[in-house]
């Protein structure tokens, strides 16, 4: 936890890019997460990958994929939004699904909606074509209890 | 062909699923019971080696699309998901192969409403590790039935 805290400190202070926090997760690598960031703002990607595909008959993406891309954001979005950063850790995501995800990039921002001392509350929404048209959206908790950093 | 070789067939055409190494384990009348063994690229945290939530949503997904499967059997739909609402109820054990079980428990003329549980493999009779709801759209896309056969 001690690195992942200075990280995420030299994360916010440009001393490291935001990669480095989507790096340390084996499946945010598995499924080619990256990270861009305008100032502090950060859209996340899911480039165009063909181990991310679902439905052979569209194609589309695994709607297993998006989810997953869209609850790594908001992990990372969380970490790099708090304070003293708590590894955060998914109580429940819901997700819904507004379009077929296409085999083309995708991206996704976040939105924290609550952040009380113990449980986040997060939304996520993803697109491909324009950001005012979702393939799908989501909403997360996570628990951000002290005894869970250290664990 | 029965259910259980329409699960696998259906799960060998889906490429991400292939790439997790869904497996399917029992067929039945409107369920299945899947695998995904315990790898290490599915990590999510790397401190701890626990298994990613999006990789357990993942599994539970294409599982329920499966349940959906048997109970459309013998014909054969594409069934994309509407929601999907998944409880982590604790952190699975590290290394070990996760089993869900998924059930259509009511399939309407445009709709399927599935259930899933999650367990370590070997404890299935213990403490659920996650549980999921969802829904699915009946998709009759003339043809669906070629990435069965």
């Amino acid at each position: 936890m001690d690195g992942l805290r200075d990280l995420v400190a030299a994360c916010r202070e440009g001393r490291a890019p935001y990669q480095s926090l989507v790096d340390r997760v084996p499946y945010a690598n598995f499924l080619g997460i990256e990270i861009t960031a305008r100032g502090e703002e950060l859209t996340f990607v899911l480039p165009q990958r063909d181990t991310n595909l679902g439905n052979p008959t569209l194609p589309a993406l695994h709607g297993g994929a998006v989810a997953g891309f869209m609850e790594q954001a908001a992990i990372i979005f969380l970490l790099l939004e708090m304070g003293e950063p708590r590894v955060p850790k998914t109580i429940d995501f819901t997700m819904d699904y507004l379009r077929a995800g296409l085999f083309r990039d995708t991206f996704a921002e976040c939105r924290v909606t609550r952040l009380g001392r113990r449980v986040a509350n997060v939304h996520i929404s993803a697109w491909q074509g324009r950001r005012a048209e979702p393939i799908a959206i989501a909403r997360a908790h996570f628990l951000l209890s002290e005894e869970n950093a250290e664990a | 062909m029965n259910r259980l070789d329409i699960c696998r067939r259906f799960v060998a055409s889906v490429r991400h699923s292939v790439e997790l190494g869904i497996e399917v384990l029992e067929a039945g009348d409107n369920n299945v019971r899947t695998r995904m063994a315990s790898r290490p690229e599915l990590v999510g945290n790397p401190d701890t080696g626990v298994l990613h939530g999006g990789a357990v949503f993942a599994l539970m997904d294409q599982a329920g699309g499966l349940a959906n499967a048997c109970t459309i059997f013998p014909e054969f739909e594409i069934t994309p998901t509407i929601d999907m609402r998944v409880d982590h109820l604790r952190a699975p054990a590290t290394g070990k192969a996760v089993i869900c079980d998924a059930e259509c428990y009511r399939l309407s003329q445009h709709v399927a409403f599935v259930r899933m549980t999650v367990f370590e493999e070997g404890d299935e009779q213990g403490e659920p590790l996650a549980t999921g709801l969802a829904t699915y759209m009946r998709m009759k896309l003339p043809g669906a039935r070629r990435v069965v056969e």
